[in-house]
């Protein structure tokens, strides 16, 4: 028998107690490695958004579309680089799941104004050259198991096709983001769209602008162009849009952190009960331990080490199962909900083990420092 | 030289504003290889002078020097490690650890020591055997009877090797025929093995198997058999 050995079989004493404390954290750990990984996905994609990427869109909601000469006017602001406009097509490419979105773009800019998206100049060529072309990110392509060089059926419910048949679009390429958890769209020729249904106008415009400094000047400029006309406009940075977007959902990451924070102090309390329940039913066995000669110190490590092997075991166990369930379960999610564990979710993680052992072991640990040996046994 | 030597020694607890005195002015001493029975009413302070030879306490006057070692100059932790190589512990109700086998119940006083994991288990083997235990080292003390509880206890106060057992009442919760094999053995391990005893013990019976009987009352020592070679050692 070893040290550690006797550690591990002293703190299963009260096995069925332990067992359940022990599964109770387990599932905490579960809980927060699957909330952080949310609130990851959400500040990442905020992290994401740029400051020199700036969106024109209607004033009054983002389903009314825009005149297609505006872009020209865009581009003639001082201090605009690129212009790009995109349409929301709402199209579903498998029935009855339009999870993944879908842009008619301009090829020819699109990229420009996106330079965080990379597609390879064989595809980019592929595009432009067809009408019928469309290119999607590789999460798509994986979850509708799409090839480069098929035909892919989409059915729109905005732009219906006259005998009700899906639109056919031929996918040439495929790009991706620098980020993963960017919600990266299914794009194609807006020429296409425009030549089959009449439309003229587009969704929004995206350009990007010289200097993030000049952003609300050149806001405003854009704004003032098209103020009194029947089609007024709101433009933003793509971050300023983009956290107006999340205010509706409120502050994701603070409210899982929140929650987070609720469910370790409920563990708190709850271990912390576990543990000096547990030491008060062994009080018996520390008074024997440190008879036979093992320090007060010693004994007080023991507690503490007991603590850290409960907490830690706890963790591994929960966060080793959250990152197999979410490695599992990933390829169901809807394309675009990336749900990754950062290397910061573990050391956070590993963190709040440790704090938690410090602080459950501690009451344990210095009760069985200060244990003096014969009231313990005088009062058996 | 006496292994063991308390010289006025006093000792008394705090019970709220109250002091109680449990030991007076106590001066005895104790020679290689003796075997001690300590008698007295309850209450009289036996427990409580044990207590102070095995070093689990300090005396509130006096000196107690045992094993040329005065325990007084000690700090905790020193007295901790100084138990843990001078004296074996019996007590009535055993003591074992529920969780832990015979044989690890008996290793336990090891994990102190330098020695490695094969020594550590051909030790509390040994001890075993000694207390004649050898087939039931992978029992845990629920599946042992009293008796056979009380003998893995005196192999785990053994295995460090002390020079003195101290045993509270080891017999205290046995029956007749259980508590002579308990008195048996320790009697061998006094005479065969070197093992000076001090045990405290309600029962004039038990006390026969000791070489002398001290009587405690009320915290004074009321009365020793005499062992003349100590008296003579301790005049010369
Ligand atoms: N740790 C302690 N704290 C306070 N009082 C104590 C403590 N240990 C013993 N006493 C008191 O000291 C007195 C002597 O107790 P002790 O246990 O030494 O007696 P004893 O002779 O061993 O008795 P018994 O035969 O019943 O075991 C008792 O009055 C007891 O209440
Ligand atoms: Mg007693």
């Amino acid at each position: 028998m070893t040290t550690f050995g006797f550690l591990v079989k002293s703190m299963f004493r009260r096995k069925l107690l332990v067992t359940l404390s022990m599964l109770s954290l387990i599932t905490a750990f579960i809980l927060f490695i699957l909330l952080r990984s949310v609130a990851v996905l959400f500040s990442g994609v905020l992290e994401d958004v740029s400051d020199v990427r700036m969106q024109t869109a209607s004033k009054y909601a983002i389903i009314f579309l825009l005149p297609h000469r505006y872009g020209e006017e865009i581009a003639s602001v001082e201090g605009v680089v690129d212009v790009t406009h995109a349409s929301w097509f709402g199209g579903a490419l498998k029935e009855g799941d339009d999870s993944a979105m879908t842009f008619a773009v301009d090829p020819s800019t699109y990229f420009d104004v996106y330079d965080n998206y990379h597609i390879s100049t064989e595809h980019l060529n592929a595009f432009l050259e067809l009408r019928t072309a469309a290119v999607a990110p590789e999460n798509i392509m994986e979850r509708y198991d799409l090839e480069v060089g098929q035909k892919v059926p989409v059915v729109s419910t905005i732009f219906p096709t006259a005998n009700g048949e899906p639109w056919i679009f031929d996918l040439v390429g495929t790009y991706r983001s620098d980020s993963e958890t960017d919600f990266l769209p299914f794009l194609f020729h807006y020429e296409y769209l425009k030549e089959a249904t009449g439309v003229s106008d587009v969704g929004w415009y995206t350009f990007t602008i010289a200097d993030s400094e000049k952003a609300s000047e050149i806001a405003q400029i854009v704004d003032s162009k098209f103020e009194n006309s029947s089609d007024e406009t709101k433009t933003m940075t793509e971050s300023q849009a983009f956290r107006d977007m999340m205010q509706q959902f409120g502050d994701i990451s603070l409210m899982m952190n929140g929650i987070i924070g609720a469910v370790f102090f409920t563990m708190l309390l709850l271990t912390a009960n576990t543990m000096i329940h547990s030491y008060r039913q062994r009080i018996p066995d520390f008074a024997v331990l440190k008879t036979l000669g093992f320090s007060d110190g010693k004994v007080a490590r023991f507690m503490m080490f007991e603590s850290l092997l409960f907490c830690l075991t706890s963790a591994t166990v929960g966060i080793g199962f959250a990152v197999l369930v979410l490695a599992l379960v990933g390829p169901f999610l809807p394309a675009g909900l990336v749900l990754v564990v950062t290397p910061n979710t573990l050391l956070w993680g590993g963190c709040i083990a440790v704090a938690l052992a410090l602080v459950i072991g501690f009451i344990p640990a210095y009760s069985a420092n200060r244990l003096v040996i014969v009231n313990a046994l005088h009062a058996r | 030289m006496a292994l063991i030597n308390l010289e006025n020694v006093c000792k008394s607890y705090k019970k709220g504003r109250d002091r109680v005195d449990v030991l007076n002015n106590i001066s005895f001493r104790v020679a290689v290889g003796d075997f001690v029975a300590l008698m007295g009413p309850s209450g009289s302070g036996k427990t409580t002078l044990l207590n102070l030879i095995g070093g689990l306490d300090r005396p509130s006057a006096g000196t107690v020097v045992v094993n040329e070692q005065d325990l007084s100059d000690l700090s905790s932790g020193r007295l901790a490690r100084w138990r843990s190589e001078s004296i074996g512990f019996v007590f009535q109700f055993y003591n074992l650890l529920p969780v832990l086998t015979a044989r690890q119940n008996i290793e336990l006083p090891l994990l102190l020591t330098k020695l490695g994991g094969r020594q550590r288990r051909k030790n509390a083997q040994l001890a075993l055997d000694i207390v004649g235990l050898s087939d039931r080292e992978q029992h845990t003390p629920a599946r042992l009877s009293g008796g056979q509880q009380q003998r893995v206890a005196i192999a785990r106060a053994i295995v460090a090797d002390p020079k003195i057992l101290v045993c509270d009442e080891p017999t205290g919760d046995l029956d007749r025929s259980t508590a002579i094999e308990i008195l048996r053995l320790l009697q061998i391990l006094n005479t065969e093995h070197d093992k000076t005893i001090i045990m405290v013990t309600h029962d004039p019976k038990a006390a026969e198997y000791a070489k002398r009987t001290m009587l405690l009352d009320k915290g004074k020592l009321v009365s020793r058999s005499s062992q003349p070679e100590v008296e003579a050692e301790v005049e010369a």
